[in-house]
Parts: C-alpha cells; structure tokens; sequence
C-alpha cells in the first residue's frame, strides 16, 4: 500500500487522467477521506481547463445538426441521490464467527449492488467501485474479527478488521448526534502514540454510520474516534470518545 | 477547415462576459431538458471539446466522434453536475479528457495511433489545429514558459498527448517519482501563474 503522503503527491496525475488504472482506483479510495486531495484535485483541473480551452478549433459543421438531433432521442439521468450505505447489516452480525461469513458476503454483495445501482456518471461509479470492493474485501477476509465497544458518551461502535489486509471497515450505533459545527472522525493510533486520521464518519440521525475504511493497520494499533471541528483536523484535538485495541 | 472558434466564459476577471449566459445557469436548464439552452452549451463547448478531444487523438474522425459522445454526455449527465465543486468548462473539459484518454488507452485507438506514425501527406488542418483562441493560447504559453522545460515537457505530455505518467517517465528518461510530482508541481504552478481559483 502507498504511503499516505505518497498519494497526495497523485493529485496532479489524477486531475489529468494520467494514473494507470490501479493507481487511478487506490487515489480514489483515498481522495473519499482526505479533504484536502479533493481540494488540490478540483483546483487543478480548473487549471487544466485552462489547457483545454486554449485548444478550441471549429469543429465539423455537420457536428452540431447531429448532437442536437441525437440529444431529444437520449435519456437524461436524474439528479443524483445520495447514496446511503446504511451500516444496519454490520450492527445485526453475530459477534461468533459462525455464520458471520454468510453475513458478511451478503453485506458485501448488498454494499457492491447498491453502489453500482445508485451510481451512474462513470466517475462516481468508479469511485465508488473502488470504496466498495475495498470494504466488501475486508468484510470478505478469511481472517475478518469484529470488535464492538461502548463509545463513552453513548452508542456503539464496531469494526471488522483484517490484519491480513491491515485494514478495518468501522461503523456504529447510536452514536450521539452532533452540532453542524462537528464531526465524528476516525484515526488509527500506533502503539509508538502517533494518529493517523482515517477521515470522517458520515453519521445519520439514528447515530449510524457508513462503513469507513481505515488502511495501514498493525497489530498493537488502536482505533479512535474523536470529536473534532467540521472538516477535521489534521491530529486528534479531543479525547477519544472511543478507543479499540487491534490485537494480533 | 478548422478555424479558431471562441471558448466559452470562465469566472475570470480578465474576460469579458461574452455572450452574456453564465455556463453553470445553462446546465441547470439543461439538466431540466431544457432543448435551447443545450443550443448555447453546445454552441460554448464544442470548440474546445472538439479542440481537445483532437489534440489528444489526432485522427479527425475518430475525434468528431468522440466529441459528439462528449457533447452528449454533457446533454445526459447535466443533472450531475454540482457548481460547488467546480466550474461548467471545468466540468465538461474533465468528461472530455477523460473519454479521450480511453479512447487513446482502448487497444483498437492504440493501433490506430501507432498507423498514424507512418508519414502521411500533412493535411491543410493540421496546420489550423494549431491555431488556437489567442487569448487563452497566449496566457496558457506564458505560463507554461514560466515552468521548468521538465515540469511543462510532462504536463504536456500527460495532458495534451493523454499519456500516463509511468508512459511520460519512460518517453523522458526520468524516474517515476520524478514525473509524479514534476507533474503536480507544473499544475500547481500553472494554476498560479493563471490565478484560478
């Protein structure tokens, strides 16, 4: 897996389309959860606009007669809904590790459908694609443990984690809702004490919140949950409502 | 055959407004099907869709067609596209870079491509593909000349040729790493050399 600040460096090649396709699906999965990237990669392509426009030429006049005959017999897509990824199916796994598999895949399965049903402009779709398989594969391991802790001011939070993928897809109940002005974000802490943010939690008014994703994890780390100002920050400002220890 | 055409508005100070019809009004009455507001879009964009989607691929009709898929996308998608995450020409010039590179990377367009390396006779058009809006051409020449011939030789290359940058290292000579942030920091020089917001 790339370093965290080695694909902050990819914003450029991907506001140009200049990423081989592997490299292309791993930005994505991290541009979800680095506000910052997503904000490099939108002013960049304004730039690359720039470029674009410096290349108009009058395209063949027959062109237009054919675009706008072609355009009243297409289809437009709607508005796009948020896509809700409810983390109702992870609450209700069995924490024993029969029949957690079934469940697991069926999630996944579920998670996979849903995005490529909800989706539609190729972007988005690819985007999602690449959040979605990451989940559905840690979800999916053959090592996959589910943890679940009390968060302190209430609520529940639980994660999958698969050491083999050093990944954890984490999610909760009841979470108490916040002020507009906060948010719930998610940090991997190494046992040597430094915090690494894995993003924020889209937490819904139930307290339920979409399965995050957290790379880079090693036995001996713990995942956090703080409460920071919205937009996150960049190390944990706040004690944790909620620390879980990933053991080997 | 080509002949300049004009681009359409950017929030940019230094510009006039032109035709007066702000690019991201008109995709919101496009999005509601809206036929004559398509008319101007179309009428905005397709110079530099086709302008661009022509520099990347070079053969004149597999770019009318991949304009046109372009075009139409824009007609399709309209809907999708969200002012607060950036502009109309922003918007629609990243659908056609990003159809004209798959088109560049599918197998059938690379066959093509290396086919136009055989010296041919050179169109008249291919001189008038160079002739750009002065404007935009002007700004974009200053400030790609006020990067470093490595940085511009990249982003051109990546953009302008819609190679990856493993492909932009290997044609250059330079190490991968090199190219990535080579890559960045010409874009984010470009973006303050053009003061875009």
């Amino acid at each position: 897996m790339v370093a965290s600040h080695e694909l902050h460096l990819l914003t450029g090649g991907y506001a140009i389309d200049a990423l081989p396709d592997d490299e292309r699906a791993e930005f994505e999965k991290h541009l979800g959860r680095c506000p910052s990237c997503a904000e490099e990669v939108r002013g960049l392509r304004e730039t690359a606009a720039r470029l674009a426009l410096a290349t108009a030429i009058t395209p063949p006049p027959q062109m237009r007669a054919r675009v706008l005959a072609a355009a009243p017999r297409t289809r437009q897509l709607p508005p796009a809904g948020r896509v809700q990824l409810t983390a109702r199916g992870l609450r209700r796994l069995p924490l024993s590790r029969t029949g957690l598999t079934g469940g697991i895949l069926a999630l996944a399965a579920a998670l996979v459908f849903l995005l490529v049903t909800n989706f539609a402009t190729t972007q988005r779709l690819h985007q999602a694609q690449a959040s979605s398989r990451s989940v559905a594969s840690v979800l999916a391991a053959p090592d996959a443990r589910v943890e679940s802790l009390a968060a302190a001011g209430g609520g529940t939070v639980t994660a999958v984690v698969s050491l083999r993928q050093q990944e954890a897809v984490v999610t909760s109940a009841a979470l108490p809702a916040l002020p507009a002005s906060q948010v719930y974000q998610l940090w991997v802490m190494t046992s040597a004490g430094a915090a690494r943010s894995a993003g924020l939690l889209t937490v819904s008014s139930s307290g339920t919140a979409e399965p995050a994703l957290a790379g880079g994890v090693a036995p001996g780390d713990r995942l956090g949950i703080t409460v920071e100002p919205s937009g996150g920050t960049a190390q944990p400002t706040t004690t944790p409502v909620m620390v879980m220890p990933v053991s080997a | 055959m080509d002949t300049p055409a004009t681009t359409p508005d950017l929030p940019d100070p230094g510009r006039s407004e032109g035709g007066g019809q702000d690019p991201a009004g008109l995709l919101a009455l496009v999005a509601r099907g809206d036929h004559a507001a398509f008319e101007t879009v179309y009428d905005q964009f397709a110079g530099p869709v086709y302008g661009l989607v022509r520099k990347v691929l070079r053969d004149p009709a597999q770019s009318e067609e991949v304009a046109q898929e372009v075009l139409l996308e824009v007609w399709r998608t309209a809907s999708r596209f969200d002012p607060v995450r950036g502009s109309a020409s922003s918007w629609v010039m990243t659908i056609a870079h990003r159809r004209a590179v798959d088109r560049v990377r599918s197998e059938s367009a690379a066959t093509a491509r290396e086919q136009r390396l055989t010296p041919g006779p050179v169109a008249g058009d291919d001189v008038a593909e160079l002739v750009e809006t002065a404007l935009d051409r002007q700004r974009v020449r200053r400030c790609l000349g006020a990067l470093t011939s490595l940085q511009a030789e990249s982003v051109k290359l990546a953009y302008y040729a819609g190679y990856t940058y493993p492909q932009v290292a290997k044609l250059l000579g330079v190490p991968l790493g090199t190219i990535k942030t080579r890559i960045r920091d010409g874009l984010i020089r470009l973006r303050d050399c053009m003061e875009v917001t």
